[in-house]
């Protein structure tokens, strides 16, 4: 090693940038929940910019350098496009609640079900199989177009599309664990106007997919107690329905930010769920819409066999029902409740048709 | 095709059964979609792993095709629906992601997760020199933007990739967790124990990453085979440099986490040099250029002496063992990137960047 003294001149210790470091002193402490992404809000480093101008993919709050290379061409750098409240709180929940599809799921109980009923549960893992990761897919894009100055909702979108590959995991493994298969396609997420995918812009993207996607999904996950045929099943159905919460609470929490900060977007926004409302009454997206497929195939889950499928039907208006319901709720807490009060929705109408 | 729901199709229970009461404004099922599979009788049982990824991969579902001309979302293996619009997948060959470890990469990954906030024992951390504390804070903020490099260039990638290589796209789906969990502790350490965050990065190898658009296992080439390479002789080095249980922590599992990374890409471009003609050419090519870029990335003296910092116990031993010490390390990245390249077909040991090669003579 003795050559490496000789490199010294090269290799020489620079301590100037120690002068040049970010805001010093910080000492962010655990709370009853540990360390979270809100203790660590301290001093300058919670200040969040309404405006980014990062442009080099620098942690929030350290020092800039004149000669870094501008490497994040960022389309999201507006605070109100992309912020929520409750960030760190979703975030470290998402954490503390992950799971494994492999393990967590009591597999051992599936048993041999009646052909229909097997159809119909691979049917709609077919469907999930195929849209989950939508909701994966979307928000990683987003991902790589949001400056890192708003680290906490890039974070709860990471742990979303973690969340997201999960769920297409745990409905692939159904559909190939009980004597079935995977079925048809839906062809609910694809290229067309007004789909997740094609959004140019995060809150129309989070409108679509968070509040109306999303919040019809986990209305129906939550409804898994009724029309999951075993522990196996009811157990994936719970542990979704706890991650769909969570992105749905993203869109509503964001939703209700954007109001709040830009309400010149209002009535952009407005449009937004005029479409969502269409694609929730009738659309392919929602596994339980009226024109769905899946529909049948839930209604055969809910009444418990082909022979029952009218009973099956009557539980499925009831979760119709009650999708709506969730939407009104969820809508109204994002502050955009007048759309309910002045005849522009269609949902409270069809609501009051559902009684 | 198989049908073999027909006999529902036929009974629907509301016109056959004789017994049954309809009630009113039931609309008739169709059953259109009754049998429309393309294998059926599927019954993988868990292992004693539990039910993986990996072990449905059972029959035609398991058949992973070179070319994945389908752009829709359909499930590998389901039956497709005619006249579907298409979606952006610009990533539709095998070889442009495929590593046969994936499956098995995001179960593991799944079962090591972590918490930061919760299993760090941050309660241990102890106040350190302000020249260390000033270092271990610098090189926190580098990692960080290593981590968001990581997760901007994955995340760029991922929608383009086809549904028939999902367990890729799930693998990395845990990849971006990983990256916003790093990004996570790494400012959790930085904030927690009287320091703060450094200067940036200048980013040359950031930028050389996230430009590589030409498709991702050019950008898994810099990503993985080159600074990930490196950075898992520096978070060894942290590890073995850790002044506390707490750090000690983070350490250790980012490396087991970056070990699944690199595992990863090593695999992916392994499969891409051998099932891609002319595949590992361009693997030289871009190595040759990014080399050059990665010689004067760790010239800039802000890691280097950060580094030397931490390995010496502050400044004084910085000047003497700690760069001797940091100077070993670039020493044993380069003997491992050689070892790789060899490896991958890519021999790089006569050629390596003459800046690189000074490092290898020390």
């Amino acid at each position: 090693m003795s050559e490496a003294i000789d490199m010294q001149e090269q290799h020489e210790l620079d301590t100037s940038w120690m002068e040049k470091m970010g805001e010093w002193g910080a000492k962010a402490t655990p709370g009853k929940r540990g360390l979270t992404l809100d203790d660590i809000k301290v001093g300058s480093y919670g200040d969040l910019p309404k405006n980014s101008d990062n442009m080099t993919g620098r942690p929030r709050g350290a020092t800039a350098r004149p000669d870094a290379y501008r490497v994040g061409a960022y389309s999201v750098h507006t605070l109100s496009e992309i912020w929520l409240e409750n960030a760190e709180f979703l975030y470290e929940e998402a954490l503390q609640r992950q799971w494994s599809s492999a393990t967590d799921v009591p597999w051992h109980t599936l048993k041999p079900l009646p052909d229909a009923v097997e159809e119909a549960e691979c049917l709609l893992c077919t469907f999930f199989n195929e849209v989950e990761f939508v909701a994966g897919d979307v928000p990683a894009r987003w991902i790589a177009k949001t400056t890192p100055d708003y680290l906490e909702a890039r974070n709860v979108l990471s742990a979303q599309v973690m969340d997201e590959a999960r769920h297409m995991d745990v409905f692939r493994k159904r559909a190939l664990a009980n004597g079935g298969g995977l079925m048809r396609m839906s062809g609910a997420t694809s290229g067309f106007v007004g789909s997740i995918d094609l959004a140019r812009d995060f809150t129309e993207m989070s409108t679509r997919l968070h509040i109306s996607g999303e919040g019809a999904v986990l209305t129906m996950f939550r409804m898994g107690e009724l029309f999951g045929q075993n522990d196996a099943e009811k157990t994936m159905y719970r542990l979704c329905a706890q991650d769909e919460a969570r992105h749905v609470a993203f869109g509503v929490m964001h939703l209700r930010f954007m109001g709040a900060t830009a309400p010149e977007r209002c009535e952009e926004i407005e449009c937004y769920l005029d479409e969502a409302e269409d694609q929730l009454l009738a659309g392919q997206q929602n596994p339980a819409g009226t024109q769905s497929e899946t529909s049948e195939a839930l209604a055969i889950l809910l009444g418990g066999g082909v022979e029952q499928y009218d009973e099956g039907h009557r539980k499925l208006l009831v979760i119709r029902r009650r999708q709506l319901k969730e939407y009104m709720k969820r809508v109204i807490s994002a502050g955009f409740s007048t759309r309910f009060e002045n005849g522009r929705s269609p949902i409270p109408a069809a609501y009051a048709s559902t009684n | 095709m198989i049908l073999r729901g027909l006999l529902y199709v036929g009974n629907e229970p509301s016109k056959d059964s004789e017994t049954a009461k309809p009630i009113q404004g039931v609309p008739n099922p169709t059953y259109e979609w009754m049998g429309l599979t393309n294998e059926w009788g599927i019954r993988v049982k868990p292992g004693e792993h539990g039910l993986r990824l990996g072990d449905v991969n059972v029959g035609i579902y398991g058949e992973v095709p070179e070319r994945w001309e389908d752009q829709t979302r359909r499930p590998r293996g389901a039956l497709p629906r005619p006249g579907i619009p298409p979606l952006p997948y610009s990533l539709r060959s095998k070889h442009e992601m495929w590593a046969d470890c994936a499956a098995n990469l995001y179960e593991e990954a799944i079962q090591r997760r972590w918490i930061p906030a919760t299993e760090v024992p941050w309660d241990l951390l102890a106040e350190l020199p302000e020249d260390v504390e000033r270092s271990v804070c610098q090189i926190c903020t580098e990692l960080s933007q290593c981590a968001n490099t990581e997760l901007e260039i994955i995340t760029y990638w991922q929608d383009q990739m086809s549904y028939g290589y999902f367990e890729v796209k799930q693998y990395l789906a845990t990849a971006t967790f990983d990256c916003a969990r790093h990004l996570e502790v790494l400012r959790k350490r930085a904030l927690s124990n009287g320091g703060g965050l450094g200067l940036e990065s200048r980013g040359r190898v950031n930028r050389m990453i996230l430009e590589s658009s030409g498709g991702w296992t050019e950008a898994v080439v810099y990503l993985y085979l080159l600074r990930g390479t490196y950075l898992t002789r520096l978070l060894a080095g942290l590890l073995e440099y850790a002044h506390n249980d707490a750090e000690s922590y983070i350490y250790s599992h980012m490396l087991e986490d970056h070990a699944r990374h690199l595992t990863y890409g090593y695999d992916h471009l392994k499969y891409a040099a051998t099932h891609h003609k002319g595949g590992a050419a361009i693997m030289r090519t871009l190595l040759a250029i990014g080399e050059g870029m990665f010689a004067a990335e760790i010239e800039d003296p802000i890691v280097k002496s950060a580094m030397a910092i931490i390995f010496g116990g502050g400044i004084e031993g910085g000047r003497t063992f700690g760069m001797e010490r940091y100077l070993l390390l670039i020493r044993e990245f380069l003997q491992d990137y050689l070892e790789l390249c060899s490896w991958l077909g890519v021999d790089r040991e006569e050629t390596l960047h003459p800046k690189l090669k000074q490092y290898l003579e020390i």
